[in-house]
């Protein structure tokens, strides 16, 4: 069974380059360009993984972070945004994960990975 | 001989001239009215305890004193009485009147040292000699005791003037400072903004410049503009990111620290390039200084800038002396480099952002720096010895202590 993850970014680039980057890695991609968006796609089916902007319009990432640890306590999210600062907060914050967005996906593609096999 | 004195004394001293040009005047005036040999005025330096000479008037041949000590002499003795003292010496060859050793009366027949003080203060003295025994005159001695008071009132009010220009002058230095320093906050969060922007578009860019690069033969043209394109936008990604990971909005975490341990640790960053490039560290840390209260973070990042400059300064190699050492309102931190220090030309422009003369430099690396040590209501000082090297030292409020 292929891992499903959804992608969460108001940047149609930034959706479509994760997308195609991780379905290299054998997952089933998902993409959704709000936090509103997300949650509906999150209430409909089941996913693996959250990768969160925090920049959003709308509903901001940080809002989507806290719903989803309500209702989906065992799903795993990596806030992944251009901004270094709000790292040293992550953890209050309890998402799983924290990148600073880059075009090197190394670091987001190892950080997926294990936290994928750990819920294995 | 009279009011006409006092008269010409008070329109002296209420002139628009500087202190010590009114007082060369009065002098002048009194030794010719009073007819006396020697007519002089000591100030009083607080600071430094002692008696200054600041006029002098008449005949310069004869034994003048520069400086008094504060218990020495004749001055001190009419402020100590708090009155004037008219002292006669049986004769030219002595110094010491009622016990009161002063070496200025050498030659001197005759002295009236009136003491120049208000209520609060003790300004100096009006001391006035003559070679010839002299005999004061009692309306002599009245129209004298004006004038001393016409002086201290003379010197009290412009070191009022003094004080206030000099606190106006703090003022307008703190103002400019808080201006430059919101300045760089703005600049900051504007550049913070307009970085987010640029960056997500740039990740597209870049991110499937790579991606189509894999799609093409090593040798096909194509492959080699795809990875110029990823190649340069990752360096426009690296000079985003800088500015992106100092945020000035961001709340501080302030915590106290030993100083010593924020420098060690910026500088472990530093020590592999340090080695290649044969800069030889000097540790002069004051072990046990005075806490800080900082954001460590921030304060390495904005060592790490200093470090950063002293290497790039230092590419032949050379000696980087980092002192710590503290007093009792500050703690210092003293970066010290070899590597042949400023243009006195740019010198002034070295804090604004982007201003750089390297090729590949933002220009930032200073401002940062500058703006996290204000943000710790600090001052970075510049020593620069052209030639040789540069001196940053950073100053940082000691933390109070409980
Ligand atoms: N230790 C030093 N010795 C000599 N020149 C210095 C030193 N530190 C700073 N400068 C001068 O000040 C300029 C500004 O420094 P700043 O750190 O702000 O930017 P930069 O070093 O040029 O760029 P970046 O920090 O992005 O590498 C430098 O370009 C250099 O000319
Ligand atoms: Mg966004
Ligand atoms: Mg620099």
């Amino acid at each position: 069974m292929k891992k499903k993850v959804l992608v969460v970014d108001d940047e149609e680039g930034i959706r479509l380059f994760y997308k195609e980057e991780l379905k290299e890695e054998g997952m089933d991609v998902h993409a959704a360009a709000s936090g509103e968006e997300a949650l509906e796609k999150l209430e409909a089916d089941k996913y693996d993984l959250v990768i969160l902007d925090i920049k959003l319009p709308g509903i901001d990432g940080i809002e989507v972070l806290r719903q989803i640890k309500e209702k989906w306590k065992t799903l795993p999210v990596i806030l992944c945004t251009a901004y270094h600062h709000y790292k040293q907060d992550f953890g209050t914050w309890a998402s799983d994960a924290y990148i600073v967005k880059s075009s090197d996906m190394k670091e987001l593609k190892d950080v997926v990975k294990t936290i994928l096999n750990r819920r294995n | 001989m009279g009011y006409e004195t006092l008269e010409k004394v008070i329109e002296l001293t209420d002139s628009s001239e500087a202190l010590k040009k009114r007082l060369d005047s009065v002098a002048d005036v009194l030794s010719h009215a009073f007819s006396f040999d020697q007519c002089a005025i000591y100030l009083y330096d607080e600071d430094k305890k002692i008696f200054n000479l600041c006029s002098l008037a008449g005949d310069e041949g004869g034994v003048v004193v520069t400086t008094y000590q504060e218990r020495e002499g004749l001055p001190h003795h009419a402020l100590a009485m708090d009155k004037p003292v008219i002292a006669n010496m049986s004769d030219a060859d002595r110094v010491v009147w009622r016990g009161i050793e002063d070496r200025g009366m050498t030659g001197f027949a005759t002295a009236a040292v009136y003491p120049v003080k208000d209520d609060t203060s003790n300004y100096g003295v009006l001391y006035l000699k003559n070679r010839h025994r002299k005999v004061l005159s009692k309306r002599r001695r009245k129209l004298l005791d004006i004038i001393a008071l016409q002086l201290s009132m003379t010197i009290k009010t412009q070191y009022c003037i003094s004080n206030l220009t000099a606190a106006n002058a703090q003022m307008r230095d703190m103002q400019a400072r808080l201006i430059h320093a919101e300045k760089l906050v703005a600049l900051g969060e504007m550049a913070a903004t307009l970085a987010h922007e640029i960056k997500n578009p740039l990740l597209s860019i870049g991110g499937f410049a790579k991606r189509l690069s894999r799609q093409f033969n090593e040798d096909a043209p194509a492959r080699l503009y795809v990875d110029m394109i990823a190649k340069e936008s990752i360096r426009v990604e690296k000079l985003l990111d800088t500015i992106l990971s100092f945020s000035v909005n961001k709340g501080f975490e302030l915590n106290e620290e030993d100083i010593n341990n924020v420098v060690n640790d910026a500088l472990a960053f530093f020590e592999g390039e340090f080695r290649r490039v044969k800069i030889k560290v000097d540790r002069e840390l004051k072990p046990d200084i005075t806490p800080v209260r900082v954001d460590r973070e921030q304060l390495k990042l904005a060592f790490s800038n200093f470090f950063a400059n002293s290497m790039q300064a230092m590419g032949n190699g050379g000696i980087l002396t980092l002192r710590t050492y503290s007093d009792d309102r500050w703690v210092f931190v003293e970066v010290t480099d070899t590597g042949g220090g400023i243009e006195p030309d740019i010198i002034r422009n070295i804090f604004n952002p982007f201003f750089t003369t390297k090729e590949d430099g933002t220009g930032l690396g200073l401002s940062i720096a500058h703006a996290i040590v204000t943000n710790h209501n600090g001052i970075i000082e510049v020593v620069n010895d052209l030639g040789k090297g540069v001196s940053f030292i950073i100053k940082l409020p000691a933390a109070l202590k409980g």
